[in-house]
């Protein structure tokens, strides 16, 4: 049963009701308080009139129906599905949980962090996690469970791998306490994978995403096998066995096309493209980066980072005019783009080709220096200042300023000693 | 010998990088595309 303290809370804080207004004529404030961090037990008398004020029903004839709803939507927000019937379903149990006090109302809240995820509303996320940390301590193990698993989902959606990582692991420890269905064990998994990829914990990617893909493989579920796929192609490309990266991502594009999911397919040409180009196979990377810029279908972000590889290709392998022709497509696909912020690494990628190739030396050393390199470090993305610290720190020596050079070189040195362990 | 003296003292602060300390918190951004963390199922419609 919902402790019906938090219950009245999180009603009233949702109507934006004070302590005050709600309890005037029945309890004191102070009394009210107690009642709804649950340090003391309050008479059904009173329940029912705070309820009564509240608006809500205190019966349970809707149970079942609600469970039932909530359970049909919490499967929508597993496997992203259609947007509108998210909607539409999230409105209809809203409605029923306003009118009725329900056990599911706990498990509907917390839920709605994933929800507000889904949608891209972060702040309605952010939001909803402030409202639930208060009353949190009073979560059963079940609760706890997706609580900190979509606190982990908040922070890999806003960049912070590392608390992400301190919430799913959380999770994972309520997982034995708990009978969870074995999708949503493989679905943490997979997440714990894709995070500690991120985190370039390579040997703890990989044991994650066999884990899950040895559920997922059970119940044929395709797309999900193309993806741990795909983090076991980056994982072994980053320990160099190359083979092995191959055919993971050889079989992620399988599965992918299998399922006519052109998101997956490039995503894994994106990956494909990489893997030849740190092996030196600039015609094999082209090849795959190719596949990608022109399809329409997917994803304009996908088409700015192989823009962006291909820029770099072309550059690496001194086909100046092709790398032109990139930068101006990849120019053009920045126009398109209405909210620049989240894939400003590619602007910078493209800008900071363009105007090394274009010879407008000035800007280039401002742009990279003043603008790029420091957004590299906010992010932490070390793999990349190794790139673009050492591309400033050849132009400085090229001009003979060692003096600039050192220090560039000296900061590569640096990103790539966070990477590496010699 | 100025060249010679500057290309030993940006070997120095080479060397000298290697003392730092290794950070656990990187990240990626451009290199490597994860897939989402996000289910994806088959046959359905993408965000």
């Amino acid at each position: 049963m919902i402790e019906i303290g938090s219950f009245i809370k999180l009603q009233r804080t949702k109507q934006e009701m004070t302590l005050g207004e709600l309890s005037e004529g029945i309890v004191s404030v102070s009394y009210l308080s107690k009642i709804e961090n649950q340090k003391t037990q309050a008479s059904p008398e009173i329940i029912q009139l705070l309820c009564n004020r509240l608006g809500i029903e205190v019966d349970n004839n809707q149970e079942e129906a609600i469970k039932e709803k909530c359970q049909q939507w919490y499967s929508m927000l597993f496997e992203v599905s259609d947007k509108d019937e998210v909607i539409a379903t999230y409105k209809e149990i809203q409605e029923m949980m306003d009118k009725n006090l329900s056990d599911s109302l706990m498990m509907f809240e917390i839920h709605k962090i994933r929800y507000y995820l889904i949608l891209g509303e972060y702040d309605e996320a952010l939001k909803k996690i402030n409202e639930l940390s208060e009353i949190s301590g009073t979560f059963d193990n079940l609760q706890q469970y997706y609580w900190f698993k979509f606190r982990g989902n908040y922070n890999s959606s806003s960049g912070n791998q590392n608390q992400a990582m301190y919430y799913y692991k959380l999770a994972e420890e309520r997982i034995s306490r708990l009978e969870i269905e074995e999708n949503e064990i493989a679905d943490l998994q997979y997440i714990i994978a894709i995070t500690q990829s991120k985190l370039r914990n390579t040997l703890e990617a990989i044991d994650y995403a066999n884990k899950s893909l040895n559920i997922f493989m059970k119940q044929y579920n395709f797309i999900r096998c193309a993806q741990c796929h795909n983090v076991l192609g980056i994982s072994y490309r980053r320990i160099k066995l190359y083979d092995k990266a191959i055919k993971n991502f050889n079989l992620a594009l399988h599965l992918g096309k299998l399922d006519k999911n052109k998101q997956l397919i490039q995503l894994t040409n994106q990956n494909l493209g990489y893997l030849y180009s740190t092996k030196g196979d600039s015609v094999e990377a082209i090849k795959h980066y190719k596949e990608i810029i022109f399809d329409c279908e997917v994803d304009i972000v996908e088409r700015l980072a192989s823009v962006s590889s291909l820029v770099r290709e072309y550059y690496n392998i001194k086909n100046y005019q092709e790398a032109r022709n990139s930068i101006k497509y990849g120019l053009k696909l920045i126009e398109e783009v209405q909210d620049m912020e989240p894939y400003k690494i590619f602007y910078y990628v493209i800008y900071t080709y363009n105007y090394l190739l274009s010879e407008k030396f000035d800007k280039f050393e401002t742009l990279v220096a003043k603008e790029f390199i420091p957004y590299l470090k906010l992010h932490k993305d070390y793999a990349s200042i190794v790139i673009y610290a050492e591309l400033l720190a050849k132009h400085y020596e090229k001009l003979f300023k060692y003096k600039d050079a050192a220090k560039y070189y000296k900061e590569a040195n640096f990103a790539y000693e966070q990477i590496s362990n010699i | 010998m100025k060249k010679l003296l500057a290309g030993l003292s940006l070997v120095a602060l080479l060397v000298g990088g290697f003392a730092f300390v290794q950070d656990n918190n990187a990240t990626d951004l451009t290199m490597d595309r994860e897939p989402t963390i996000y289910g994806t199922s088959s046959t359905t419609v993408q965000f």
